[in-house]
Order: C-alpha cells, then structure tokens, then sequence
C-alpha cells in the first residue's frame, strides 16, 4: 500500500501547477485554461521556447520557465501528452515575433500534438521548429521503422542550451540546429530498484525481489528489457556507464557534461555517492566531467532509481551551459 | 438554383459543379455531432476489446468541445462550423482525436474564408465547397491522417474506412451529392466492417494484437459514421444509421 499526498487524483495536475506559480509570483504565470504555465514577464525580440508533455517528471518541465532557459511548459495529465490544442496556445505564448522552437521528448502522443500545434501554429504566420530528444540509449534497438528512442533526462540539457542560445539572439534555425546537436550527442542510461505509484494507486507499476533491479527503465514506469542483479553502488554505475561510453565513444582526453538523476525518491545522499562512483569509473578512462548536475531534474513519480547523462561537450556547448539561468529548478 | 456553380458549368460536365447547399455545413456538423454523441458508447465499447478503451471518453469529450465552440462562436459560414469540430478535436487526448481534428481541418480548408456575404466566384452565401471541392478535401484529410499516423489502408485504423470513401465518390456521377455521398457511406462501412478481419499494424488495437480480432476499429467505425453525416446533411435528412456498429 502506497499513499500519496494529493487531494483528488484528477486534480492533482492543476492543483500542483497553482502551488508551482504561487511559490514564485514574480517569476510565473499559469494560463489554467490550457495548463501552461509561461513566464511573468514575456521576453521580447528573442526566439520562443516552449516544451512540455506527460505530467509526473517534475521538475521538468514546468520548473525550467525562466530567464534563460523555457518560455513557456504545457502540462498533461500524469504520464499523458498535452492536447494539440494545448501545445497550440503554448507555443502562441512562446512567440515574440522571432519564431518558437519546440523541444519534444521522443513519445508518439508527444511528437504527434506537438507537429500538430506547430502546423496550425502557421496560419497565425509563427515559424515552428522541433527538437526532437532521443537520448535513453535503452530504447535503441537499431531499428529503423520503430518508435525510436525514448527522450529522458538530456532534455535539461536541451531546454537549457537552447535556452542560453536563445536569450544571445541566434535565430530560429541556429537554436534549433544547436538544440539538435545536443540531443544527438547525449545518451542516458537508467536503472531503478523500485517502480513509481501512480497517485490514487495502491500499488506500484512493477515490483522487484529484492535481489533484482531494473536496468534500462524508462520514465514512465514501463518494464524494462532486462533485470540485472542487485549489488553495489560503484558497480551498478558502472554498469550504466559502460554502455554510454561504447555508445559515444568516449576517448581519454574527452571532457563531458554529466547529470547524475534521481528518478523521484533516491535521496541526496545517494546520489552524490552515485557521483562519485561515475567520477572514479570516468577517471580510469581518462575522461573528465567538465560540468555536471547532480539531483532530481527529471522524476518518473517516486520511482526509486537513478539515472546517467553524458554529452562530450565542446567550447560552445560550454559557455552556453554556463550562461545565466534563473529558473525554479535551475539557478545560476 | 445557386447561380454560383453556373461558373463551373459546361457542356461536356453539366454536373461536376454539383453543389451540397448553403446549408450543409451547419446540418453536416450538427449531424456528427448527435451521432457520435449517440454512438460514444458503443465506440467506446469497440475500443475496450480492441484498444486501450479510451476512445468513448475521447469522443464525448471532443464533441462536448465542439458544442461549446458552437455556442461561443455561433458559426455562419461552412468554414466556421467545421473549425468549430476540428477544435474540438484538438482538445482531447489519444492519438485519434488530433487525427480526426486534423481531417476535419481540411474538410474546413474546403471552404471559402471570404465570409458568408464575399460573393466570391464559386461559392454559396456560406462559402460550402461543392461536391467536387469537399471531395478533394477528403482525400487531402485522408493525406494528412496518413501523414501524421503513419497507418497505411488494412492497418486497422480510421483509414480503413476513409480510403474507400474517397475512391467511391471519385468514381461517382457527380452530378448528384447526396447519391454520391451515399455511395461513399455505404464504401465507408463496408470498409469499417472488414476491419474486425484485420490485425493492427498501428493504433490502439496494435497493443492488443489478436485480442482484437473479430472487432471493427472504433477509429474506423466513427469515420464512417462522419461520412453518414455528410450524406444525411446533402439530403436533407435528419438522421444517421448507426446500429450496424453493433
């Protein structure tokens, strides 16, 4: 039996973005109407940003509006896309004349609305382009006619490069050409020792022995492709680090941007030993972690897990990752 | 007489500017709206044997949607009407309610956006399309669904019954709508029906695999209940079959 801290399940969405504004009134604003929220003092002369999907990942996206980062986030219901209709009221308020890019997780019902909103988005003359995020190294299976890989915890990076590139001036197609770079060169690998509870739940999505651990999840509380055994910290990292490595192809010398993820309730304390355990495992390739982020950023409910981005980073990537932002979930 | 479609009239093909009346559009979206109301049910009961069973919700709730833009907007021209469905349609969740918004918004495109009073040539008072016009604009909503859901015909999708509408009312006398809509409705469920035959490659009922068998697509039975609303609204009639969805 899980219990959440929610009133009505149904409402738990809206209820949860009013909370959101009224803790930062001078920063945003909530259109309840469509479920978006935007930020309360609309940029001018600069390409829009605006992003958003499935609710339950918070902080993403909703808690990246901000000054150099997202315009505006739209909401869906837990785990469930945003209408077209609300994707289009979104990137309308994204707009500041300059054209609005859209940075969409790799999801059908996503990607869908998402093309749908920038198409009608055309005959109010806005120019729309999409960042399509495909970072959960999981979900390759290689093939070319399916669903393609799922969009995870790179999206931060995206919404946040995008976002310093935006706020330098760089017109639509540079944001987006620069927002694609980064989704194509970020991998994520995950692993969780205990699936999230949907609000209203008694039960979890799946459940483990306790000798067992799901590696390769996704953040919607899917199974995954394979079960590995539990042991620890330092070797289960490793074992999500390998892959990227192999998959980017990462040479001694190499500097990366890293994110360390909580999935919803691994607690500080281990994902900062999490950290370590990636430095120490980078370390012996000969590879440095230039930048990095370590917390919650992108959450599957209260999964239980951790996630690993890298992205091999360059001189440009750089100084737009340290570019200011000032964000409910990202500051500096 | 509508002395609109003498423009498009010649001697080799007196009826290819057949028109629908000035009419159609309102009795066409009001007609679709009842009988998916009526049918949300059953569509959804189709779609709990062979989907992820949300598609009655998605119906009711994208129809609700339409009757409150009706009453916000109070629409005139043909063009305002069928936007008042296809934003309906936007507003809902799943993949097929944004497919069916997008199909309706060609069937919008269709129509003149000059406004009821432009007296622009080849358009009644309301800007309804003729026959011919509403016709291409099937084919382009059939386009654009197939676009966006990546379905081909016999994916056991709303294409199903879509892609022999459109081939009947190409091959139609032209010179008469209702016949030629007729023609193109009984195409339409005739292609729903051979749906429960069908495995899905796409869509809801691809998750269920041949769970699904010996069930017709709600996707492709609500499209042809459409293609019943526009043949009823040509007629002048008032309702629309729909117990053959079971």
């Amino acid at each position: 039996m899980r219990r959440s801290i929610v009133n009505d399940p149904d409402d738990l969405v809206a209820e949860a973005l009013e909370g959101l504004v009224l803790s930062h009134p001078t920063m945003l604003e909530l259109d309840a109407e469509h479920r978006y929220i935007s930020r309360k003092q609309k940029a001018r002369d600069k390409v829009g940003l605006v992003s958003g999907g499935g609710s339950g990942h918070e902080p993403l996206h909703s808690g990246f509006v901000g000054t150099g980062m997202l315009d505006v986030a739209v909401s869906g219901a837990v785990f469930a896309s945003p209408t077209a209709l609300q994707v289009l009221a979104g990137t309308k308020a994204a707009d500041a004349g300059r054209g609005v890019v859209q940075i969409v997780k790799n999801y059908t019902g996503d990607v869908l609305n998402f093309r749908i909103a920038g198409e009608i988005s055309g005959d109010d003359a806005i120019d729309t382009e999409i960042v399509l995020v495909d970072d959960d190294l999981a979900s390759d299976t290689g093939e070319d006619d399916g669903p393609g890989r799922r969009g995870t915890a790179a999206t931060v990076i995206v919404e946040k490069i995008c976002g310093a590139a935006a706020e330098n001036g760089m017109d639509l197609q540079q944001v987006a050409a620069v927002g694609r770079t980064v989704a194509q060169r970020s991998r994520t690998m995950s692993l969780a020792l205990a699936a999230g509870t949907h609000p209203g739940d008694d039960e979890p999505q799946f459940t483990l022995d306790a000798d067992e651990v799901e590696f390769g999840v996704g953040i919607h509380g899917e199974r995954a492709q394979r079960r590995i055994p539990f042991t620890g910290a330092d070797e289960l990292i490793e074992q999500l680090v390998d892959p990227l490595l192999e998959e980017l192809e990462l040479g001694r010398g190499t500097e990366v941007l890293a994110i360390v993820n909580g999935l919803g309730s691994a607690y500080p304390l281990e994902l900062s030993l999490a950290a370590r355990a990636l430095h120490r495992r980078l370390d012996t390739d000969g590879i440095t972690v230039g930048r990095s982020l370590v917390g919650s950023y992108v959450t599957s409910l209260d999964m239980h897990g951790v996630s690993i981005t890298l992205m091999p980073l360059e001189d440009e990537l750089r100084e737009l990752w340290d570019a200011p932002v000032r964000t409910p979930a990202l500051t500096w | 007489m509508n002395e609109s479609s003498t423009s498009s009239t010649s001697s080799t093909g007196a009826g290819r500017g057949a028109t629908l009346g000035e009419d159609f559009g309102r009795a066409f979206i009001t007609l679709t709206h009842e009988t998916l109301t009526a049918a949300a049910d059953a569509l959804g009961d189709l779609d709990r044997r062979a989907g992820d069973g949300d598609f009655g919700t998605n119906v009711r709730t994208a129809m609700k949607g339409a009757a409150t833009n009706i009453e916000n907007d109070a629409p005139s021209s043909y063009r305002e009407w069928l936007t008042a469905m296809y934003m309906g349609w936007l507003g809902v969740g799943g993949t097929s309610g944004p497919l069916f918004g997008m199909f309706f918004r060609d069937l919008a495109k269709a129509g003149s956006d000059q406004g009821p009073d432009s007296g622009e040539p080849g358009s009644d008072a309301t800007g309804t399309p003729t026959l011919e016009q509403f016709a291409q604009a099937l084919a382009d909503g059939q386009a654009t669904v197939q676009k966006y859901g990546e379905a081909k015909v016999g994916d056991k999708t709303m294409v199903d019954a879509l892609d022999p509408a459109v081939v009947a009312l190409k091959d139609a006398d032209a010179s008469d709508a209702a016949a030629a809509l007729a023609a193109a409705e009984e195409a339409a469920i005739a292609g729903a029906r051979d749906t429960a035959e069908s495995t899905a490659k796409r869509g809801r009922a691809s998750y269920v695999g041949d769970a699904a068998k010996g069930v017709i697509d709600p996707g492709a039975a609500a499209m042809a209940l459409v293609i019943g609303a526009a043949r009823a609204a040509a007629a002048g009639e008032s309702s629309v079959e729909a117990d053959w969805i079971g």
